[in-house]
């Protein structure tokens, strides 16, 4: 009965997917929802059909799996992955069962599969993960899920209900790291080595100052950034873990990229990264330890890590006649920052522009913008033709950005998308750049018109 | 020239939800002034002279900070406290803040954990957090060319319910406030302000914001009249935009 449930909710599933791509509907998690509608129990029964690597936490998910694609690809290994960020329950048994043949058999043998934190509790016990990348916890919509804590407990309830899967942590995040506390799971940790990035002190609002065992404050020997660096409690000595696998040097750190060193376990890398921000040598980083957990030669992960193509929104350039137009998603505090500083190393004029929405995938609290270091921005406000606001909180970017020092009438605001992309691209001269940044629901409004203007390819593809 | 000197409570341990926007806004509308602001953090360990200070702000944390500031707060910080609220100093306190100057936070499963007490109000743990836009109508700050509405962001699940001597800092239009219950919102107290309105409450509301400073150089200052007004064109719109969209 159960095997025909399964193929019924399979055949099902799959003509909706179909349905919904004529229409040239982006709904990637639609079919899924129907799935467990048809079949509540699917989950178990795709579980075991593939062999699936999960990659969850707070930032960085989307590039951290796109890497891991091509690691992957560069092991020659066939895969099915969640490429729009549809990292829900229901996108993930979308994903899976369009992997299926319309017998039930999965056409490729693994699933890579970019799993929102929460989900992942569920998810994880269920799908019996081969290896779960977790990239780091910073706070994220909080009015989700409540709190940061909550978060990592939804994270390491997860874990526990899979002890053989091989775990990729983050050695520099104290709250990341102590997932490998008191579980049988072999673990590999990634991170900076001391010293690497020569900053120094944590900012006070840092998401986990105190010692998550023992509630005192860290001593840090280096910072990377955020709460990210070589902690340790001076009372009971819980410390960043030893990191198999390492940045030992950045030699170059533009707006271009960057090139570093990587030591592990047997191997020195040095490797050419394409895409620009300290926090991407981090996913590079996870990447690399996925590739070394899957037993790639040294020069195969060099070629994974040097040739990927970028997120879904994270940092893609447009080239629009003469100019540029860039879009860059923001979602919370660290990652705007580490957008704000690789902003603040253009060199030339240039346009920079927000798209704030405050609905539910965006978090519907937009009050994380006053944790955003906007100041940064007001030294390098002469170079910048315009600051342009759009989105339902326009209103509210505007109230940040002169509050952090921008001259009122530098701001811009135009709520239509519409609109607002022609004011920020004419305001924009010739082989200058335009940065949009959105949040996601903004951010999927944007595409809809770029791709309708100027013919972008779909992203569900 | 005049000078507000702020004092931070606990900057690095309750700083959830952009709890610092607040004290971007009183520095800002400060020295937009021509009066002096300094910054002073608080925290574990260091001893809290309220008379060096003119605006004090408690901002709320997650429930495990908030545990680690347990004993540090109530011990010699707890009686400041308690004589500087009391003397009229001018206190500005958000979520967790407000709560700890209470008297008690009873969690959900019947713990009682004991606060600072410097206001008459407790608070009982729910099981359901009130989450959402909040609008409400503050009579204090109602004149002839303002509405006395003030708009921000709920996030708590405490419910928490004010004694008599304490009153309402406004009444609810939109959202739950306090408790969902009695339609109000906060706390009010000599100087002493309390919402569980976070994060950006003070930028988008200048005209609290402004009470607030005009309080504080009240007290200090004899010779001090009124404050000059500012081009509040920006904040106005993002206030009056969440008004609209939440009255319909």
């Amino acid at each position: 009965m159960n095997r025909i449930r399964f193929l019924f909710a399979n055949w099902v599933t799959k003509m909706v997917t179909y349905a919904l791509r004529l229409v040239k509907s982006g709904g990637t998690s639609l079919p899924g929802k129907l799935a467990l509608k048809l079949y509540p129990g699917i989950l178990g029964e795709l579980s075991g059909r593939f062999k699936v690597i999960m990659i969850t936490g707070t930032n960085g998910k989307t590039t951290t799996s796109r890497i891991a694609a091509s690691m992957l690809e560069q092991a020659g290994i066939q895969f099915v992955t969640n490429k729009s960020g549809a990292n829900l329950s229901s996108g993930v048994i979308s994903t899976l069962v369009g992997a299926l043949s319309l017998s039930g058999k999965p056409r490729v043998p693994y699933a890579l599969l970019e799993t929102d934190e929460a989900a992942f509790r569920t998810l994880a016990p269920r799908l019996k993960p081969e290896i779960v990348i977790v990239t780091n916890f910073f706070r994220d919509q909080l009015d989700r899920y409540g709190e940061l804590y909550t978060t990592l407990n939804n994270v390491r309830e997860g874990i526990k209900g899979t002890p053989s899967t091989r775990l990729i942590l983050n050695a520099d995040d104290s709250l990341c790291a102590s997932l490998a506390d008191k579980v049988p799971n072999t673990v590999i940790f990634f991170g900076m080595a001391d010293g690497v990035y020569p900053q120094t002190g944590t900012s006070l609002n840092t998401d986990a100052a105190f010692c998550i065992r023992c509630k005192t404050k860290y001593d840090y020997s280096s910072v990377s950034f955020g709460h990210l660096g070589h902690f340790n409690c001076p009372a009971c000595g819980y410390e960043r873990p030893q990191a198999g696998l390492e940045c030992t040097g950045i030699s170059s750190y533009d707006s271009q990229g960057s090139r570093i060193e990587i030591t592990g376990p047997d191997m020195q890398l040095s490797v050419k990264l394409s895409i620009p921000g300290l926090y991407n040598i981090y996913n590079a980083l996870a990447g690399a330890a996925l590739g070394y957990t899957l037993g790639l030669e040294p020069k195969r992960i060099i070629a994974a890590l040097q040739d990927f193509e970028c997120g879904f929104g994270r940092m893609e350039a447009i080239p629009v006649k003469d100019k540029w137009l860039k879009v860059i998603l923001v979602k919370n505090p660290t990652g705007f920052n580490q957008v704000l500083s690789y902003l603040l190393t253009q060199e030339g004029s240039c346009v920079i522009s927000f798209a704030i929405n405050d609905r539910l995938a965006d978090g519907t609290d937009i009050s994380w913008l006053w944790d955003v270091d906007f100041e940064l921005l007001s030294d390098m406000q002469d170079r910048v033709r315009a600051f342009y606001v759009s989105g339902i909180r326009a209103e509210d970017m505007a109230v940040r950005l002169k509050y952090a020092g921008i001259r009122s009438d530098r701001i811009l605001m135009e709520k239509s998308f519409s609109l607002f992309l022609n004011r920020a691209l004419s305001a924009t001269e010739e082989k200058e750049t335009c940065f949009i940044l959105p949040t996601y629901t903004a951010m999927l409004d944007i595409r809809k018109i770029l791709r309708k203007r100027f013919g972008l390819k779909e992203f569900w593809k | 020239m005049f000078e507000i000197k702020i004092c931070h409570l606990y900057p690095d341990l309750l700083n959830l939800y952009g709890d610092r926007g607040n004290i971007i806004a009183l520095t800002k509308r400060c020295q937009w002034r021509g009066i002096q602001v300094s910054y002073h953090s608080i925290s574990l360990g260091d001893t809290f002279d309220p008379e060096a200070y003119d605006i004090v702000f408690m901002g709320g944390g997650q429930d495990y900070e908030q545990g680690i500031i347990q004993d540090d707060l109530m011990g010699e910080k707890r009686k400041r406290i308690i004589e500087a609220v009391e003397g009229g100093k001018v206190f500005l306190a958000i979520c967790g803040g407000f709560q700890l100057l209470g008297k008690y936070y009873r969690t959900h499963d019947g713990k009682e954990i004991e606060c600072i007490g410097a206001l008459n109000l407790w608070t009982h743990g729910g099981s359901k957090r009130l989450i959402g836009n909040l609008v409400f109508a503050c009579d204090f700050l109602k004149n002839k060319n303002f509405d006395g509405l003030v708009v921000g962001f709920e996030n708590h699940s405490g419910k928490t319910y004010l004694g008599p001597e304490v009153e309402p800092l406004g009444k609810v239009s939109k959202g739950f406030g306090n408790n969902g219950e009695d339609g109000f919102e906060g706390a009010r107290y000599k100087n002493t302000f309390c919402s569980y309105s976070h994060g950006s409450l003070l930028p988008k509301n200048p005209a609290l914001t402004d009470h607030l400073i005009t309080q504080a150089l009240k007290r200090k200052y004899k010779d001090f009249v009124a404050l000059q007004s500012l081009d509040d064109s920006i904040e106005a719109m993002a206030r009056e935009s969440l008004i609209k969209r939440f009255s319909a």
